[in-house]
Protein backbone atom coordinates (compact mmCIF):
# COMPACT_ATOMS: atom_id res chain seq x y z
CA UNK A 1 0.00 0.00 0.00
CA UNK A 2 1.46 3.34 -1.07
CA UNK A 3 1.34 5.60 1.99
CA UNK A 4 0.83 8.91 0.18
CA UNK A 5 -2.05 7.43 -1.83
CA UNK A 6 -3.69 6.07 1.32
CA UNK A 7 -3.31 9.48 2.95
CA UNK A 8 -5.04 11.14 0.01
CA UNK A 9 -7.82 8.58 0.24
CA UNK A 10 -8.11 9.16 3.98
CA UNK A 11 -8.36 12.90 3.41
CA UNK A 12 -10.96 12.41 0.70
CA UNK A 13 -12.96 10.17 3.04
CA UNK A 14 -12.77 12.82 5.75
CA UNK A 15 -14.08 15.48 3.38
CA UNK A 16 -16.93 13.24 2.27
CA UNK A 17 -17.82 12.68 5.93
CA UNK A 18 -17.63 16.45 6.54
CA UNK A 19 -20.04 17.14 3.70
CA UNK A 20 -22.54 14.61 5.09
CA UNK A 21 -22.21 16.07 8.59
CA UNK A 22 -22.70 19.63 7.35
CA UNK A 23 -25.72 18.75 5.20
CA UNK A 24 -27.41 16.97 8.11
CA UNK A 25 -26.68 19.55 10.80
CA UNK A 26 -26.82 22.75 8.76
CA UNK A 27 -29.49 21.72 6.24
CA UNK A 28 -32.37 22.81 8.49
CA UNK A 29 -30.52 26.03 9.37
CA UNK A 30 -29.95 26.81 5.68
CA UNK A 31 -33.60 26.05 4.93
CA UNK A 32 -34.63 28.49 7.67
CA UNK A 33 -32.44 31.21 6.14
CA UNK A 34 -33.77 30.51 2.64
CA UNK A 35 -37.33 30.49 3.99
CA UNK A 36 -36.90 33.88 5.64
CA UNK A 37 -36.23 35.36 2.18
CA UNK A 38 -39.31 33.87 0.49
CA UNK A 39 -43.09 34.01 0.61
CA UNK A 40 -45.01 31.49 2.70
CA UNK A 41 -46.57 29.90 -0.36
CA UNK A 42 -43.13 29.16 -1.80
CA UNK A 43 -41.80 27.71 1.48
CA UNK A 44 -44.68 25.56 2.63
CA UNK A 45 -45.40 23.65 -0.55
CA UNK A 46 -44.50 20.19 -1.67
CA UNK A 47 -41.79 20.52 -2.98
CA UNK A 48 -40.64 24.03 -1.90
CA UNK A 49 -40.20 26.43 -4.83
CA UNK A 50 -36.41 26.82 -4.84
CA UNK A 51 -36.48 28.78 -8.11
CA UNK A 52 -38.34 31.76 -6.63
CA UNK A 53 -36.54 35.10 -6.28
CA UNK A 54 -35.42 36.26 -2.85
CA UNK A 55 -37.08 39.19 -1.11
CA UNK A 56 -36.66 41.01 2.19
CA UNK A 57 -40.41 41.49 2.59
CA UNK A 58 -40.67 39.17 5.62
CA UNK A 59 -38.12 41.23 7.55
CA UNK A 60 -39.69 44.54 6.54
CA UNK A 61 -43.14 43.32 7.62
CA UNK A 62 -41.76 41.98 10.89
CA UNK A 63 -40.33 45.33 11.91
CA UNK A 64 -43.10 47.51 10.47
CA UNK A 65 -46.27 45.59 11.36
CA UNK A 66 -45.12 43.50 14.27
CA UNK A 67 -42.95 46.04 16.08
CA UNK A 68 -40.23 43.40 16.26
CA UNK A 69 -37.56 45.98 17.06
CA UNK A 70 -39.02 46.44 20.53
CA UNK A 71 -38.75 42.72 21.29
CA UNK A 72 -35.18 42.72 19.98
CA UNK A 73 -34.34 45.52 22.42
CA UNK A 74 -36.08 43.59 25.24
CA UNK A 75 -33.93 40.52 24.52
CA UNK A 76 -30.76 42.63 24.55
CA UNK A 77 -31.72 44.40 27.80
CA UNK A 78 -32.58 41.16 29.64
CA UNK A 79 -29.66 39.03 28.46
CA UNK A 80 -27.17 41.89 28.50
CA UNK A 81 -28.16 42.94 32.02
CA UNK A 82 -28.10 39.40 33.37
CA UNK A 83 -24.71 38.77 31.75
CA UNK A 84 -23.08 41.93 33.13
CA UNK A 85 -24.37 41.44 36.70
CA UNK A 86 -23.63 37.71 36.58
CA UNK A 87 -20.11 38.40 35.36
CA UNK A 88 -19.41 41.00 38.05
CA UNK A 89 -20.85 39.03 40.97
CA UNK A 90 -19.52 35.76 39.56
CA UNK A 91 -15.97 37.03 39.17
CA UNK A 92 -15.85 38.27 42.80
CA UNK A 93 -17.32 35.01 44.08
CA UNK A 94 -15.17 32.74 41.90
CA UNK A 95 -12.04 34.53 43.13
CA UNK A 96 -13.00 33.99 46.78
CA UNK A 97 -13.88 30.33 46.11
CA UNK A 98 -10.51 29.84 44.40
CA UNK A 99 -8.65 31.39 47.35
CA UNK A 100 -10.73 30.18 50.30
CA UNK A 101 -12.59 27.04 49.29
CA UNK A 102 -16.13 28.04 50.42
CA UNK A 103 -17.73 24.75 49.49
CA UNK A 104 -21.22 25.79 50.52
CA UNK A 105 -21.36 28.64 48.00
CA UNK A 106 -20.06 26.49 45.16
CA UNK A 107 -22.65 23.87 46.12
CA UNK A 108 -25.46 26.45 45.84
CA UNK A 109 -24.32 27.47 42.36
CA UNK A 110 -24.21 23.79 41.39
CA UNK A 111 -27.78 23.34 42.66
CA UNK A 112 -28.84 26.32 40.53
CA UNK A 113 -27.28 24.61 37.52
CA UNK A 114 -29.06 21.30 38.15
CA UNK A 115 -32.50 22.21 39.46
CA UNK A 116 -35.31 22.53 36.89
CA UNK A 117 -36.25 26.16 36.19
CA UNK A 118 -39.93 25.77 37.12
CA UNK A 119 -38.86 25.00 40.71
CA UNK A 120 -37.57 28.58 41.05
CA UNK A 121 -40.32 29.99 38.89
CA UNK A 122 -43.32 29.00 41.02
CA UNK A 123 -42.18 30.81 44.21
CA UNK A 124 -40.70 33.74 42.30
CA UNK A 125 -43.97 34.27 40.45
CA UNK A 126 -45.92 34.27 43.74
CA UNK A 127 -43.55 36.91 45.14
CA UNK A 128 -43.59 38.92 41.90
CA UNK A 129 -47.39 39.09 42.00
CA UNK A 130 -47.22 40.40 45.59
CA UNK A 131 -44.88 43.18 44.51
CA UNK A 132 -46.89 43.97 41.38
CA UNK A 133 -43.83 43.14 39.28
CA UNK A 134 -45.82 41.37 36.57
CA UNK A 135 -47.72 44.45 35.36
CA UNK A 136 -45.25 47.27 35.99
CA UNK A 137 -42.82 47.66 33.09
CA UNK A 138 -39.66 48.82 34.94
CA UNK A 139 -40.19 46.30 37.77
CA UNK A 140 -40.74 43.54 35.22
CA UNK A 141 -37.46 44.32 33.44
CA UNK A 142 -35.65 44.17 36.79
CA UNK A 143 -37.44 40.92 37.65
CA UNK A 144 -36.50 39.30 34.33
CA UNK A 145 -32.85 40.38 34.63
CA UNK A 146 -32.68 39.07 38.20
CA UNK A 147 -34.30 35.74 37.34
CA UNK A 148 -31.91 35.23 34.42
CA UNK A 149 -29.09 35.51 36.96
CA UNK A 150 -30.10 31.96 37.94
CA UNK A 151 -28.56 30.99 34.59
CA UNK A 152 -25.68 33.44 34.25
CA UNK A 153 -24.26 33.56 37.79
CA UNK A 154 -23.54 29.81 38.20
CA UNK A 155 -22.13 29.68 34.65
CA UNK A 156 -19.79 32.60 35.35
CA UNK A 157 -18.63 31.14 38.67
CA UNK A 158 -17.88 27.71 37.19
CA UNK A 159 -16.26 29.05 34.04
CA UNK A 160 -14.05 31.55 35.90
CA UNK A 161 -12.93 29.21 38.69
CA UNK A 162 -10.23 27.42 36.65
CA UNK A 163 -8.86 30.78 35.48
CA UNK A 164 -8.50 32.11 39.04
CA UNK A 165 -7.10 28.78 40.23
CA UNK A 166 -4.48 29.03 37.49
CA UNK A 167 -2.94 32.19 38.97
CA UNK A 168 0.17 31.24 40.96
CA UNK A 169 -0.42 31.64 44.71
CA UNK A 170 3.06 33.09 45.15
CA UNK A 171 2.18 36.24 43.16
CA UNK A 172 -0.89 36.89 45.27
CA UNK A 173 0.82 36.20 48.57
CA UNK A 174 3.67 38.50 47.61
CA UNK A 175 1.14 41.26 46.98
CA UNK A 176 -0.46 40.63 50.35
CA UNK A 177 2.89 40.78 52.12
CA UNK A 178 3.36 44.17 50.42
CA UNK A 179 0.22 45.31 52.21
CA UNK A 180 -2.58 44.60 49.71
CA UNK A 181 -5.69 43.17 51.27
CA UNK A 182 -7.69 40.45 49.49
CA UNK A 183 -9.95 42.88 47.66
CA UNK A 184 -7.04 44.89 46.33
CA UNK A 185 -5.18 41.76 45.23
CA UNK A 186 -8.31 40.70 43.36
CA UNK A 187 -8.72 44.07 41.67
CA UNK A 188 -5.09 44.86 40.82
CA UNK A 189 -3.59 41.43 40.20
CA UNK A 190 -6.12 38.64 39.67
CA UNK A 191 -8.76 40.38 37.53
CA UNK A 192 -6.38 41.66 34.81
CA UNK A 193 -4.91 38.15 34.57
CA UNK A 194 -8.25 36.46 33.81
CA UNK A 195 -9.43 38.74 30.99
CA UNK A 196 -9.71 35.81 28.54
CA UNK A 197 -11.84 33.99 31.12
CA UNK A 198 -14.14 36.98 31.46
CA UNK A 199 -14.65 36.99 27.68
CA UNK A 200 -15.49 33.26 27.61
CA UNK A 201 -17.84 33.45 30.59
CA UNK A 202 -19.51 36.56 29.17
CA UNK A 203 -20.11 35.02 25.74
CA UNK A 204 -21.43 31.70 27.07
CA UNK A 205 -23.65 33.38 29.67
CA UNK A 206 -25.10 35.69 27.07
CA UNK A 207 -25.84 32.83 24.65
CA UNK A 208 -27.51 30.72 27.34
CA UNK A 209 -29.64 33.49 28.78
CA UNK A 210 -30.58 34.65 25.24
CA UNK A 211 -31.75 31.14 24.38
CA UNK A 212 -33.53 30.43 27.69
CA UNK A 213 -37.20 30.92 27.15
CA UNK A 214 -39.00 29.47 30.15
CA UNK A 215 -38.50 32.36 32.59
CA UNK A 216 -39.72 35.02 30.20
CA UNK A 217 -42.60 32.78 29.11
CA UNK A 218 -43.94 32.74 32.65
CA UNK A 219 -42.98 36.20 33.92
CA UNK A 220 -42.78 38.74 31.07
CA UNK A 221 -45.65 41.07 30.18
CA UNK A 222 -46.71 42.49 26.81
CA UNK A 223 -44.17 45.32 27.01
CA UNK A 224 -41.14 43.35 28.19
CA UNK A 225 -41.42 40.17 26.07
CA UNK A 226 -38.14 39.01 24.54
CA UNK A 227 -38.06 37.77 20.94
CA UNK A 228 -38.09 34.10 21.90
CA UNK A 229 -41.49 34.38 23.60
CA UNK A 230 -43.09 36.56 20.92
CA UNK A 231 -41.95 34.08 18.26
CA UNK A 232 -43.58 31.30 20.29
CA UNK A 233 -46.79 33.36 20.52
CA UNK A 234 -46.77 33.84 16.72
CA UNK A 235 -47.09 30.06 16.30
CA UNK A 236 -50.50 30.03 17.91
CA UNK A 237 -51.96 32.81 15.77
CA UNK A 238 -54.22 31.00 13.29
CA UNK A 239 -52.72 30.83 9.82
CA UNK A 240 -49.02 30.04 9.77
CA UNK A 241 -47.08 32.90 8.27
CA UNK A 242 -44.05 30.70 7.61
CA UNK A 243 -42.03 33.44 5.96
CA UNK A 244 -42.46 35.77 8.93
CA UNK A 245 -41.74 32.97 11.41
CA UNK A 246 -38.52 32.03 9.61
CA UNK A 247 -37.42 35.68 9.51
CA UNK A 248 -38.04 35.94 13.27
CA UNK A 249 -36.08 32.70 13.76
CA UNK A 250 -33.13 34.07 11.76
CA UNK A 251 -33.03 37.27 13.82
CA UNK A 252 -33.11 35.29 17.10
CA UNK A 253 -30.40 32.90 15.88
CA UNK A 254 -28.09 35.50 14.31
CA UNK A 255 -26.38 36.95 17.44
CA UNK A 256 -25.69 33.56 19.04
CA UNK A 257 -24.42 32.18 15.71
CA UNK A 258 -22.04 35.12 15.24
CA UNK A 259 -20.76 34.78 18.82
CA UNK A 260 -20.26 31.05 18.23
CA UNK A 261 -18.25 31.68 15.08
CA UNK A 262 -16.03 34.24 16.82
CA UNK A 263 -15.46 32.39 20.06
CA UNK A 264 -15.52 28.71 19.03
CA UNK A 265 -11.96 28.03 20.15
CA UNK A 266 -12.79 29.04 23.75
CA UNK A 267 -16.40 27.87 23.76
CA UNK A 268 -15.70 24.16 23.62
CA UNK A 269 -13.47 24.19 26.68
CA UNK A 270 -16.03 26.29 28.53
CA UNK A 271 -18.94 24.08 27.54
CA UNK A 272 -17.07 20.85 28.24
CA UNK A 273 -17.59 21.21 31.99
CA UNK A 274 -14.13 20.00 32.93
CA UNK A 275 -14.15 17.10 30.45
CA UNK A 276 -11.29 18.68 28.54
CA UNK A 277 -8.38 20.40 30.18
CA UNK B 1 -15.28 45.63 60.97
CA UNK B 2 -16.78 42.21 60.70
CA UNK B 3 -16.38 40.37 63.96
CA UNK B 4 -14.60 37.16 63.10
CA UNK B 5 -15.15 34.24 65.40
CA UNK B 6 -12.06 34.38 67.53
CA UNK B 7 -10.61 31.22 68.91
CA UNK B 8 -7.32 32.12 70.50
CA UNK B 9 -4.29 32.75 68.33
CA UNK B 10 -5.83 31.08 65.27
CA UNK B 11 -7.85 34.25 64.72
CA UNK B 12 -4.93 35.95 63.09
CA UNK B 13 -3.84 33.29 60.61
CA UNK B 14 -3.71 34.60 57.04
CA UNK B 15 -6.58 32.27 56.17
CA UNK B 16 -8.83 33.93 58.76
CA UNK B 17 -7.76 37.39 57.72
CA UNK B 18 -8.56 36.65 54.09
CA UNK B 19 -11.97 35.34 55.05
CA UNK B 20 -12.63 38.58 56.95
CA UNK B 21 -11.53 40.66 53.99
CA UNK B 22 -13.59 38.70 51.48
CA UNK B 23 -17.09 39.52 52.69
CA UNK B 24 -17.57 42.53 50.43
CA UNK B 25 -16.58 40.47 47.38
CA UNK B 26 -18.88 37.64 48.36
CA UNK B 27 -21.89 39.74 49.28
CA UNK B 28 -23.46 40.14 45.80
CA UNK B 29 -23.22 36.45 44.90
CA UNK B 30 -24.42 35.39 48.35
CA UNK B 31 -27.44 37.70 48.22
CA UNK B 32 -28.34 36.55 44.69
CA UNK B 33 -27.93 32.88 45.69
CA UNK B 34 -30.08 33.28 48.81
CA UNK B 35 -32.82 35.26 47.08
CA UNK B 36 -33.00 33.38 43.79
CA UNK B 37 -31.87 29.84 44.60
CA UNK B 38 -32.12 28.96 48.31
CA UNK B 39 -35.31 30.88 49.11
CA UNK B 40 -37.30 29.60 46.09
CA UNK B 41 -36.33 25.99 46.82
CA UNK B 42 -37.41 26.30 50.47
CA UNK B 43 -40.59 28.11 49.40
CA UNK B 44 -41.40 25.45 46.80
CA UNK B 45 -40.83 22.76 49.44
CA UNK B 46 -43.28 24.57 51.71
CA UNK B 47 -45.83 24.77 48.90
CA UNK B 48 -45.42 21.08 48.13
CA UNK B 49 -46.13 20.31 51.80
CA UNK B 50 -49.32 22.41 51.76
CA UNK B 51 -52.75 21.07 50.73
CA UNK B 52 -53.18 20.44 46.96
CA UNK B 53 -55.33 23.53 46.36
CA UNK B 54 -53.19 25.95 48.43
CA UNK B 55 -52.30 29.29 46.85
CA UNK B 56 -49.54 29.94 49.39
CA UNK B 57 -47.70 28.00 52.09
CA UNK B 58 -50.20 26.81 54.70
CA UNK B 59 -47.95 26.63 57.77
CA UNK B 60 -50.78 25.51 60.03
CA UNK B 61 -51.77 22.49 57.96
CA UNK B 62 -48.58 20.92 56.60
CA UNK B 63 -49.32 17.59 54.98
CA UNK B 64 -47.99 15.06 52.48
CA UNK B 65 -51.39 15.01 50.78
CA UNK B 66 -50.09 16.92 47.75
CA UNK B 67 -47.33 14.40 47.15
CA UNK B 68 -49.93 11.65 47.41
CA UNK B 69 -52.11 13.47 44.86
CA UNK B 70 -49.22 13.76 42.43
CA UNK B 71 -47.94 10.22 42.95
CA UNK B 72 -51.40 8.75 42.33
CA UNK B 73 -51.92 10.78 39.15
CA UNK B 74 -51.53 8.50 36.11
CA UNK B 75 -50.47 11.52 33.99
CA UNK B 76 -47.54 12.08 36.37
CA UNK B 77 -46.33 8.50 35.92
CA UNK B 78 -46.75 8.73 32.17
CA UNK B 79 -44.65 11.91 32.34
CA UNK B 80 -41.94 9.99 34.23
CA UNK B 81 -42.00 7.35 31.48
CA UNK B 82 -41.87 9.95 28.68
CA UNK B 83 -38.97 11.71 30.46
CA UNK B 84 -36.95 8.50 30.74
CA UNK B 85 -37.75 7.57 27.14
CA UNK B 86 -36.54 10.94 25.83
CA UNK B 87 -33.51 10.74 28.12
CA UNK B 88 -32.31 7.26 27.17
CA UNK B 89 -33.52 7.53 23.57
CA UNK B 90 -31.54 10.74 23.04
CA UNK B 91 -28.46 10.13 25.17
CA UNK B 92 -27.35 6.83 23.61
CA UNK B 93 -27.49 7.99 19.96
CA UNK B 94 -25.90 11.31 20.98
CA UNK B 95 -22.96 9.52 22.56
CA UNK B 96 -22.48 7.02 19.71
CA UNK B 97 -22.92 9.53 16.86
CA UNK B 98 -21.06 12.20 18.79
CA UNK B 99 -18.06 9.91 19.24
CA UNK B 100 -18.01 8.95 15.55
CA UNK B 101 -18.38 12.56 14.39
CA UNK B 102 -15.85 13.68 17.01
CA UNK B 103 -13.39 11.22 15.46
CA UNK B 104 -14.03 12.64 11.98
CA UNK B 105 -13.59 16.19 13.28
CA UNK B 106 -10.27 15.28 14.90
CA UNK B 107 -8.70 14.38 11.52
CA UNK B 108 -6.42 17.19 10.46
CA UNK B 109 -7.49 18.46 7.05
CA UNK B 110 -7.25 21.94 5.55
CA UNK B 111 -10.31 23.99 6.47
CA UNK B 112 -11.28 21.62 9.27
CA UNK B 113 -11.62 24.32 11.91
CA UNK B 114 -14.26 26.26 9.99
CA UNK B 115 -16.26 23.09 9.45
CA UNK B 116 -16.06 22.28 13.17
CA UNK B 117 -17.38 25.71 14.10
CA UNK B 118 -20.28 25.42 11.69
CA UNK B 119 -21.37 22.08 13.15
CA UNK B 120 -21.75 23.67 16.58
CA UNK B 121 -24.47 26.08 15.40
CA UNK B 122 -27.52 23.87 16.23
CA UNK B 123 -26.41 23.37 19.84
CA UNK B 124 -26.13 27.08 20.54
CA UNK B 125 -29.33 28.13 18.82
CA UNK B 126 -32.44 28.96 20.83
CA UNK B 127 -34.96 26.13 21.26
CA UNK B 128 -37.66 28.44 19.94
CA UNK B 129 -35.77 28.69 16.65
CA UNK B 130 -35.19 24.94 16.54
CA UNK B 131 -38.87 24.35 17.31
CA UNK B 132 -40.05 26.74 14.60
CA UNK B 133 -37.81 25.25 11.92
CA UNK B 134 -38.78 21.67 12.75
CA UNK B 135 -42.48 22.52 12.88
CA UNK B 136 -42.05 23.55 9.26
CA UNK B 137 -39.94 20.50 8.34
CA UNK B 138 -42.41 18.15 10.07
CA UNK B 139 -45.55 19.77 8.65
CA UNK B 140 -47.63 16.73 7.59
CA UNK B 141 -48.90 18.06 4.23
CA UNK B 142 -46.42 20.80 3.32
CA UNK B 143 -43.23 19.86 5.14
CA UNK B 144 -40.10 19.02 3.21
CA UNK B 145 -39.45 15.84 5.23
CA UNK B 146 -42.66 14.15 4.08
CA UNK B 147 -41.91 15.28 0.52
CA UNK B 148 -38.47 13.62 0.72
CA UNK B 149 -40.03 10.45 2.17
CA UNK B 150 -42.51 10.39 -0.70
CA UNK B 151 -39.70 10.72 -3.25
CA UNK B 152 -38.06 7.56 -1.88
CA UNK B 153 -41.43 5.80 -1.65
CA UNK B 154 -42.16 5.90 2.09
CA UNK B 155 -45.68 7.02 3.08
CA UNK B 156 -46.15 10.46 4.68
CA UNK B 157 -45.88 10.54 8.48
CA UNK B 158 -47.91 12.51 11.01
CA UNK B 159 -44.76 13.38 12.97
CA UNK B 160 -46.24 15.39 15.81
CA UNK B 161 -49.93 14.53 15.67
CA UNK B 162 -49.63 10.78 16.27
CA UNK B 163 -49.31 9.89 20.00
CA UNK B 164 -47.16 6.87 19.11
CA UNK B 165 -44.69 8.89 17.03
CA UNK B 166 -44.46 12.27 18.73
CA UNK B 167 -41.79 11.31 21.30
CA UNK B 168 -39.60 9.80 18.59
CA UNK B 169 -39.98 12.94 16.50
CA UNK B 170 -38.84 15.03 19.48
CA UNK B 171 -35.94 12.63 20.14
CA UNK B 172 -34.84 13.06 16.51
CA UNK B 173 -34.67 16.85 17.00
CA UNK B 174 -32.85 16.43 20.30
CA UNK B 175 -30.23 14.23 18.62
CA UNK B 176 -29.88 16.73 15.78
CA UNK B 177 -29.49 19.68 18.15
CA UNK B 178 -27.04 18.30 20.71
CA UNK B 179 -24.91 15.69 18.93
CA UNK B 180 -22.63 18.46 17.58
CA UNK B 181 -21.76 19.60 21.10
CA UNK B 182 -20.97 16.02 22.15
CA UNK B 183 -18.86 15.65 18.99
CA UNK B 184 -16.86 18.80 19.70
CA UNK B 185 -16.10 17.83 23.28
CA UNK B 186 -15.10 14.31 22.19
CA UNK B 187 -12.98 15.87 19.45
CA UNK B 188 -11.18 18.05 22.01
CA UNK B 189 -10.74 14.93 24.16
CA UNK B 190 -9.24 12.97 21.26
CA UNK B 191 -6.74 15.76 20.58
CA UNK B 192 -5.60 15.54 24.21
CA UNK B 193 -4.94 11.80 24.07
CA UNK B 194 -1.32 10.59 24.21
CA UNK B 195 -0.09 9.47 20.79
CA UNK B 196 2.23 6.64 21.93
CA UNK B 197 -0.37 3.85 22.33
CA UNK B 198 -1.78 4.60 18.87
CA UNK B 199 1.63 4.58 17.23
CA UNK B 200 2.52 1.31 18.97
CA UNK B 201 -0.71 -0.24 17.69
CA UNK B 202 -0.02 0.98 14.16
CA UNK B 203 3.46 -0.55 14.27
CA UNK B 204 1.86 -3.82 15.39
CA UNK B 205 -0.35 -3.68 12.30
CA UNK B 206 -3.71 -3.01 13.96
CA UNK B 207 -6.52 -1.69 11.78
CA UNK B 208 -7.86 1.82 12.54
CA UNK B 209 -11.15 0.49 13.85
CA UNK B 210 -9.36 -2.00 16.13
CA UNK B 211 -7.21 0.81 17.50
CA UNK B 212 -10.26 2.98 18.04
CA UNK B 213 -12.22 0.27 19.81
CA UNK B 214 -9.48 -1.20 22.00
CA UNK B 215 -7.32 1.86 22.71
CA UNK B 216 -9.21 5.06 21.86
CA UNK B 217 -12.53 4.32 23.59
CA UNK B 218 -11.08 3.19 26.94
CA UNK B 219 -8.88 6.30 27.02
CA UNK B 220 -11.88 8.49 26.19
CA UNK B 221 -14.04 7.02 28.92
CA UNK B 222 -13.51 9.89 31.39
CA UNK B 223 -14.47 12.46 28.73
CA UNK B 224 -17.54 10.47 27.72
CA UNK B 225 -18.62 10.18 31.35
CA UNK B 226 -18.53 13.96 31.80
CA UNK B 227 -20.41 14.50 28.53
CA UNK B 228 -23.03 11.97 29.62
CA UNK B 229 -23.37 13.84 32.94
CA UNK B 230 -23.82 17.20 31.19
CA UNK B 231 -26.43 15.81 28.81
CA UNK B 232 -28.20 13.94 31.64
CA UNK B 233 -28.81 17.13 33.61
CA UNK B 234 -30.34 18.80 30.54
CA UNK B 235 -32.29 15.84 29.16
CA UNK B 236 -34.02 14.87 32.40
CA UNK B 237 -35.23 18.47 32.65
CA UNK B 238 -36.48 18.35 29.04
CA UNK B 239 -38.90 21.20 28.45
CA UNK B 240 -38.21 23.79 25.77
CA UNK B 241 -38.50 22.17 22.37
CA UNK B 242 -41.28 19.84 23.45
CA UNK B 243 -43.37 22.60 24.97
CA UNK B 244 -42.85 24.85 21.96
CA UNK B 245 -43.87 22.19 19.44
CA UNK B 246 -46.58 20.18 21.17
CA UNK B 247 -47.27 21.68 24.63
CA UNK B 248 -47.07 18.08 25.83
CA UNK B 249 -49.70 16.73 23.46
CA UNK B 250 -51.33 14.96 21.76
CA UNK B 251 -53.09 13.26 24.72
CA UNK B 252 -50.11 13.93 27.03
CA UNK B 253 -47.99 11.66 24.79
CA UNK B 254 -45.08 14.12 24.97
CA UNK B 255 -45.69 15.48 28.49
CA UNK B 256 -42.36 15.21 30.30
CA UNK B 257 -42.05 15.72 34.08
CA UNK B 258 -41.01 19.32 33.56
CA UNK B 259 -43.90 20.04 31.17
CA UNK B 260 -46.31 18.29 33.57
CA UNK B 261 -45.21 20.50 36.45
CA UNK B 262 -45.27 23.66 34.34
CA UNK B 263 -48.79 23.03 33.09
CA UNK B 264 -49.93 22.21 36.63
CA UNK B 265 -48.48 25.38 38.09
CA UNK B 266 -49.11 27.89 35.31
CA UNK B 267 -51.98 26.64 33.18
CA UNK B 268 -54.12 25.15 35.94
CA UNK B 269 -52.67 27.37 38.71
CA UNK B 270 -52.18 24.35 40.97
CA UNK B 271 -49.03 25.63 42.68
CA UNK B 272 -48.67 22.89 45.29
CA UNK B 273 -48.82 19.87 42.94
CA UNK B 274 -46.59 21.74 40.49
CA UNK B 275 -43.98 22.26 43.23
CA UNK B 276 -44.22 18.65 44.39
CA UNK B 277 -43.70 17.36 40.84
CA UNK B 278 -40.72 19.71 40.43
CA UNK B 279 -39.14 18.43 43.65
CA UNK B 280 -39.55 14.86 42.38
CA UNK B 281 -37.87 15.87 39.13
CA UNK B 282 -35.04 17.62 41.01
CA UNK B 283 -34.50 14.47 43.08
CA UNK B 284 -34.28 12.44 39.86
CA UNK B 285 -31.70 14.84 38.37
CA UNK B 286 -29.60 14.66 41.55
CA UNK B 287 -29.84 10.87 41.63
CA UNK B 288 -28.66 10.45 38.03
CA UNK B 289 -26.01 13.17 38.34
CA UNK B 290 -24.74 11.45 41.49
CA UNK B 291 -24.54 8.16 39.62
CA UNK B 292 -22.42 9.65 36.81
CA UNK B 293 -20.22 11.53 39.28
CA UNK B 294 -19.60 8.23 41.08
CA UNK B 295 -18.76 6.54 37.77
CA UNK B 296 -16.38 9.37 36.94
CA UNK B 297 -14.60 9.06 40.29
CA UNK B 298 -14.31 5.33 39.84
CA UNK B 299 -12.81 5.61 36.35
CA UNK B 300 -10.38 8.26 37.66
CA UNK B 301 -9.26 5.93 40.45
CA UNK B 302 -8.72 3.12 37.96
CA UNK B 303 -6.56 5.14 35.58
Amino acid sequence: MNSSRSRTLGMLGTYVAYVVILVVFLGPVAFMFWGSLHRSGQIASSPPDFTAAATFDNYVKLFQNMDFGRYLVNSIVISGGATLIGLAAGACAAYCIARLGLRLLSLVTLVARMAPGVLFLIPLRVVAIKFGALESVPLNYILLILVHLIITLPLCVWLLLPFFEGIPTSIQEAAEIDGCNLRRTFWVIALPMVKPGLAVAGVISFIFSWNYFLFALALANVNTLPMTVIAFNFIGIGQYDWGGLMAAAVIIAAPTTLLTLFAQRFLVRGLAGGAVK
Amino acid sequence: MAAATTRGPAANTPERRRLRESWALLLPAVIISLALVVFPILYATGLALSPPDATDIAFDQLTVETFRTVFTDPVFWSSVWVTMLIYVGSLIPQLILGTLIGYVLSRHVPGGRILQTLTLVPSLTASVVVGLVWLLLYDPSLGILNYLLEVVGIPRQDWLGDPDKVVWSLILIEIWQWTPLVALIVNAGIRNLPSEPFEAARVDGARWWQTGWHIGLPLLRPVLTVVALLRTVDLVRYFDTGYIMTQGGPLNASTTMNIYAYRNAFAELRLAPGSAAQLALFALVLLLAGLFTWLRRRSELES
